[in-house]
C-alpha cells in the first residue's frame, strides 16, 4: 500500500505540473461545425502529415484570417496515412499528406475527394504542371530529390553515378534511406533498366545489385545524424535531409552533391489529399490555397528550407534558400517519378525481405 | 448398508449445489470482466485475422475477400523459416541473459526490508516511465564515432582511430537488456519475495549447503516467477524491432517488421495476418512444450 | 571485538558483491537516462552529437502546447489504462486460479494472445472492427488497445503471486466470520499485493511507451507524446523533448523524496 501510495503522490505532481503549463491547449473545447448546414463556415481543420513540416507561424496566421482551429497530428511513416485513408479513421481528417508513389490507388481505390480547383486558384496559379500528378485529387507541398551526398575529406572517392557506391572502398561508409520502393528503383538505374520494371528478371537483377550496395551500408535511415557525426561518408538520402547536414557542418561545410553525370534521380512529392468523408472541406480548400500562395509559401521556404514544386515561391524566396548548397546540382530535369506497381509491388518486397534476412 | 450411502451421496449433492450459490457469484465476479474483455477485444479480433488470412490481396493493396491459400503458401518460402530462426535466437539471448541478470538483481532486493524494497523496485521503473527510443537515441549518442566515449578512449590514449561501436550486434543485444530486464525483474521479484526465510533456515539448520539450498529449496519454489519472467521477456522479445532499427542501423529484418511492412507499406494484409497465425502456433506450441517440460501443468498456461 | 564467524563473513562478502552488482544493473538502466537529460542542455537543433552548452530548450518547451498537452494526455490514458488493468487483472487472476468454469481454458489461451501477436496486429483489427461499429477514435479507444496488452500483463504477474495456500487463510478468515467483502480487503490484496504492485508498474510502463496503438487507434484531435515523438524520426527528435522528459524525471523523484518524509514524519508520530 505504502508503495502505491508514492506513486499515486508522485503522479498526481506531475499531473498538477502538466495540467498548470498545459492545460490551455489540451482543454479546448471541440467546436462542431461539420454537419451544420452548407452556410455556416468550419471553425475546425484536422491535418495529418509529417512533424517538423509546415511552419507554427503559417498555421496560427491561417488561424487568425480564418477564425478557426487548426489540429496537427503526425505521421511517423507513409504508410501510417495510407492506412488511415484505407482502412478507417480518415474521415476524422480534413486534410491528409501522402506522397505521389500512392495516388494511383488512393483515386482507383475511391478513397480521396475530387477537389473543386476553382477554389483553390493559387494552385493552378503557381504549381508547376510537371510535378502535379493526379491533379483533380492532390495538390503538391514540399517535394524531395532522393541523391547522393558525400564527405570530400573522408570518402575515399569521387562519385558520379550509382555503380561507384559499389566500390569495396565504400565498405561500411553508406548511410541510405530504407524501403523496397525507395532502394530498387536505384539499382534498376544503375542496371539500365526502368526504376519502375514490373519484370520479375528485372528485379532480382536489381536484387543482385543491391546485395553487393549492402556490403557497403552502415546503416538504413539516420542519414542526417551519420554524416554529421562521422559515421558515415556517404549518403543516399533526400535532399532536405542534406540541407540540415550540411548547414549543421557549418561554414567549412565538407558535404557535396554527388556530380552525377547521366543517372536520373528519384523525385517525389509531399502532398495534400482530401479523404473522403471530410467534415470540413470547405476550410480545407481554403488552407490549400493559402499554402499556395507564393508569399506565403516562400516564408514557409525559410523556415523549412525543401525543394518546391511551387515555382512562384521559389522565385520569391530569399537568395539563401535558392542558393542552398542542397539543391545546386547540374541534374535536377534528370529525374524519375516512384509509380504504383501494383502487384509487382508483392514481387520488391520478397526480394527486399531477401536482402535484409540474407542467404 | 444401501440408506447411508444413499444419505452420503444426497448430502453431497445438497453440498454440491450450495457450492455453486456460494462459488458461482464470486467466480462470475472474479473471472466474468476478464473473460468478457478477452473474447471482445482479443477473440473476435483474431477470429477476424484469421478470416482476413485466407483472403487474398488486390492489386492496390485492398483486400479481395474470396477464399484463398495464397498467402500460406507464400509462408513455405525459405526466408520466412530463416526471419522466424533469426528472431528465435535473439529472443533466446535476451531471455537467458535477462533471466540470469535479473534472477540476482530481484533476489537482492527481495532480502531487502519491505520498504527500502519498493523504493528500489520503484528505482528500476523510473528509466522505462521515459520514451524508449529516446533511451535507445542515448545509447547512439554515448558510443557515436564522434561521442564521449570514443572521444575519451582517443584522448586517453587507447586507441587512435575512433572504434565503432554502434550498428553492431554488441549494442543491439545491450539495447534489448536495457529494454527488457524488468520484465524479467517484477515477477521474480514478487515470488522470491513471498519465499519464506524460516524455510531456507530450515534448510540451511539441516545442514544443507547454501548451493544446495538454492537449488533444492529456493530455485524450485521460485519457478512460477520464472515460469512468468520467461514468458513475459521471450515472448515480446520475439515481436520487437525498434531496437535492431535504432541500434543495429535497420540491417536485419526480424518477424516483428516482416509483419509490421505488410499491414503498413506493402499493404499484403493477408499474408500478415497468415504471418500472424503462424507465429502464434509456433509460440503456442513453445510455451505447451514447456510447460510439459517444466511439469507446469498447475500453471492452467496452455 | 569478537572474531566474525566464517558464516558471517560469508554473508558480508556477499552483501558487498550484491551492492555492486545491483549499482551496476542501475548504472546501466540509467544511463540512457542521464544521457538524455545531459542533451536536453545540447545546443542544436536535433540532437545528432554534443554541440555546446544552452538553457533555451527550457524556455522553448513552456510555449509547446502540443507537447506537454501530449504528456498529458499520455499520462492520463496510462493512469485510466492501469487502473482498468489492475483490477481486471487482479480479479482475473484470482477467478482463474481459483475457478473451474466452461470457457476457462480459452480465457487462459486468450491472454497469451496479446502478449505473443505484434501490436500491429491487434491494432489494425481493433481498428476495422472500431470503424465498421462507428466507434470513434479518440481516448476511448486507445484506451481499449492499452488495456488490451496490459490485462494479460497484470493476470501473468498477479497469477504467479498467487498460491494454493491463499486459501487456507481466506477459509479461516470466512469462518472467523468474516464476509467474502473483508476477507478480499484484509487477507487475499494483502497477500497478493507485490504482485499487484508489479502489475501496475508494467500496465504503466507498457501503456505510456506504447506508439502501436496510441498511433492507429488515435483520434484527428490529440496524439500520446510516444506518438509525437516517433514521428520526428524523419528528421530528428528536438532537445525541448529531452528537456520534458527531464523536468518529468526530476518531478517523479521529487515526489518520492517528498512522500518519504511526510511519511517519515507521520511514523515518527505514531508511536508517542
Amino acid at each position: 500500500m505504502k508503495q502505491l501510495l508514492t506513486g499515486i503522490l508522485s503522479l498526481a505532481l506531475v499531473f498538477s505540473l502538466a495540467a498548470c503549463s498545459g492545460g490551455g491547449g489540451s482543454a479546448t473545447p471541440a467546436p462542431n461545425g461539420g454537419g451544420s448546414g452548407n452556410e455556416a463556415a468550419s471553425t475546425e481543420l484536422n491535418i495529418y502529415m509529417w512533424q517538423q513540416y509546415i511552419s507554427d507561424q503559417l498555421i496560427s496566421d491561417f488561424e487568425a484570417a480564418n477564425n478557426c482551429k487548426v489540429n496537427l497530428s503526425y505521421m511517423s511513416d507513409n504508410a501510417d496515412a495510407i492506412t488511415r485513408l484505407t482502412a478507417g479513421g480518415g474521415q476524422e481528417y480534413d486534410l491528409i499528406m501522402t506522397c505521389d508513389a500512392y495516388m494511383e490507388s488512393l483515386v482507383a481505390g475511391d478513397y480521396v475527394q475530387k477537389l473543386n480547383l476553382d477554389n483553390i486558384p493559387n494552385a493552378g496559379a503557381n504549381i508547376n504542371e510537371a510535378y502535379w500528378t493526379a491533379k483533380d485529387y492532390c495538390i503538391p507541398y514540399l517535394m524531395n530529390y532522393i541523391y547522393v551526398v558525400y564527405n570530400t575529406e573522408t570518402c575515399p572517392i569521387d562519385i558520379t553515378c550509382y555503380n561507384d557506391l559499389l566500390d569495396p572502398a565504400l565498405k561500411g561508409q553508406i548511410s541510405t534511406i530504407d524501403g523496397a520502393r525507395n532502394l530498387f528503383p536505384i539499382a534498376l538505374i544503375a542496371l539500365g533498366y526502368d526504376p519502375n520494371s514490373t519484370e520479375e528478371s528485372e528485379i532480382a537483377a536489381a536484387y543482385e545489385w543491391l546485395v553487393k550496395f549492402n556490403e557497403n551500408v552502415v546503416a538504413y535511415g539516420n542519414a542526417e545524424q551519420n554524416l554529421t557525426n562521422g559515421t558515415a561518408s556517404v549518403a543516399l538520402t533526400f535532399d532536405g535531409n542534406a540541407s540540415w547536414a550540411m548547414t549543421e557542418m557549418g561554414e567549412n561545410n565538407p558535404l557535396v552533391v554527388a556530380p552525377f553525370t547521366s543517372d536520373a534521380v528519384q523525385l517525389g512529392f509531399d502532398l495534400y489529399v482530401i479523404p473522403k468523408g471530410a467534415a470540413h472541406v470547405d476550410l480545407a480548400e481554403k488552407f490549400l490555397n493559402y499554402i499556395c500562395d507564393p508569399q506565403v509559401m516562400a516564408a514557409n521556404l525559410e523556415e523549412y528550407p525543401y525543394s518546391c514544386p511551387n515555382d512562384a515561391a521559389v522565385a520569391a524566396a530569399s537568395e539563401a534558400y535558392r542558393s542552398d548548397p542542397a539543391r545546386d546540382f547540374s541534374y535536377k530535369e534528370n529525374v524519375f517519378f516512384q509509380e504504383d506497381v501494383g502487384d509487382a509491388l508483392v514481387i520488391y518486397n520478397d526480394y527486399y525481405q531477401k536482402l535484409k534476412v540474407g542467404e | 448398508m444401501k440408506k447411508p450411502i444413499d444419505d452420503a451421496s444426497s448430502l453431497q449433492a445438497i453440498n454440491r449445489r450450495r457450492d455453486v450459490r456460494r462459488k458461482t457469484l464470486p467466480a462470475l465476479a472474479q473471472a466474468g470482466p476478464v473473460s468478457v474483455w478477452m473474447i471482445l477485444f482479443v477473440t473476435i479480433p483474431m477470429l477476424f485475422i484469421i478470416y482476413i488470412s485466407f483472403m487474398s490481396r488486390g492489386v492496390f493493396g485492398d483486400v479481395v475477400y474470396e477464399f484463398s491459400l495464397e498467402s500460406y503458401q507464400t509462408l513455405l518460402d525459405t526466408t520466412y523459416f530463416k526471419v522466424i530462426l533469426k528472431s528465435l535466437q535473439v529472443a533466446v539471448f535476451t531471455t537467458v541473459l535477462c533471466l540470469g541478470l535479473g534472477y540476482p538483481f530481484a533476489y537482492y532486493i527481495a532480502r531487502k526490508p519491505p520498504e527500502v524494497a519498493s523504493k528500489l523496485i520503484m528505482l528500476i521503473m523510473i528509466p522505462f516511465w521515459t520514451n524508449s527510443l529516446m533511451r535507445l537515441n542515448s545509447w547512439l549518442l554515448l558510443f557515436q564515432t564522434s561521442g564521449p566515449i570514443n572521444t575519451f578512449l582517443q584522448w586517453s590514449g587507447i586507441t587512435d582511430h575512433p572504434i565503432t561501436f554502434i550498428y553492431t550486434d554488441a549494442l543491439v543485444v545491450l539495447g534489448m537488456i536495457t529494454n527488457m530486464l524488468p520484465f524479467a525483474v517484477l515477477p521474480l521479484y514478487s515470488t522470491i519475495e513471498k519465499l519464506q526465510k524460516s524455510l531456507l533456515e530450515a534448510s540451511s539448520d539441516l545442514g544443507a549447503t547454501p548451493v544446495q539450498t538454492f537449488l533444492k529449496v529456493t530455485l524450485p519454489l521460485t519457478f512460477p516467477g520464472i515460469f512468468s519472467a520467461i514468458i513475459l521477456v521471450f515472448i515480446p522479445s520475439l515481436g520487437i524491432y525498434t531496437v535492431s532499427d535504432v541500434l543495429g542501423g535497420g540491417k536485419v529484418l526480424y518477424i516483428g517488421n516482416i509483419i509490421k511492412n505488410q499491414f503498413g507499406s506493402i499493404r499484403n494484409w493477408p499474408l500478415g495476418a497468415a504471418l500472424s497465425v503462424l507465429l502464434l502456433v509456433i509460440t503456442g506450441l513453445l510455451i505447451f512444450i514447456y510447460t510439459r517440460f517444466a511439469k507446469l501443468e498447475d500453471m492452467e498456461v496452455v | 571485538m569478537a572474531k566474525l564467524t566464517k558464516v558471517q563473513r560469508r554473508k558480508k562478502a556477499l552483501g558487498i558483491l550484491g551492492n555492486i552488482y545491483s549499482v551496476l544493473i542501475y548504472a546501466v538502466l540509467y544511463i540512457p537516462v542521464v544521457v538524455m537529460m545531459i542533451f536536453s542542455f545540447n545546443n542544436q537543433r536535433y540532437n545528432y552529437y554534443w554541440n555546446g552548452f544552452t538553457t533555451q530548450w527550457y524556455g522553448k518547451l513552456f510555449s509547446n502546447d502540443a507537447l506537454i498537452g501530449s504528456l498529458w494526455y499520455s499520462l492520463v490514458i496510462a493512469v485510466l489504462a492501469t487502473v482498468i488493468s489492475v483490477v481486471i487483472g487482479t480479479l482475473g487472476a484470482l477467478g482463474l486460479k481459483r475457478f473451474e468454469f466452461r470457457g476457462k481454458k480459452l480465457v487462459n489461451n486468450m491472454l497469451y494472445v496479446p502478449i505473443i501477436v505484434p501490436e500491429i496486429v491487434l491494432a489494425v483489427a481493433l481498428l476495422i472492427i472500431f470503424m465498421n461499429l462507428g466507434f470513434a477514435l479518440g481516448m476511448g479507444s486507445i484506451l481499449i488497445g492499452h488495456c488490451t496488452f496490459c490485462i494479460p500483463y497484470a493476470v501473468v504477474t498477479i497469477k504467479g503471486r498467487i498460491s494454493g495456500d491463499g486459501d487456507s487463510l481466506e477459509e479461516a478468515s470466512m469462518d472467523l466470520g468474516a464476509n467474502r467483502m473483508q476477507t478480499f480487503w484484509r487477507v487475499t490484496l494483502p497477500s497478493i499485493m507485490p504482485g499487484v504492485m508489479s502489475a501496475a508498474f508494467l500496465s504503466f510502463t507498457l501503456s505510456i511507451d506504447d506508439v502501436v496503438m496510441s498511433n492507429l487507434l488515435a483520434g484527428a484531435k490529440n496524439s500520446t507524446l510516444p506518438v509525437l515523438i516517433l514521428s520526428m524520426n524523419k528528421t530528428g527528435i528536438t532537445p525541448d523533448v529531452n528537456a520534458l522528459t527531464t523536468i518529468m524525471i526530476l518531478v517523479i523523484v521529487a515526489g518520492m523524496v517528498l512522500s518519504n518524509l511526510v511519511k517519515g514524519r507521520l511514523n515518527k508520530r505514531v508511536p508517542q
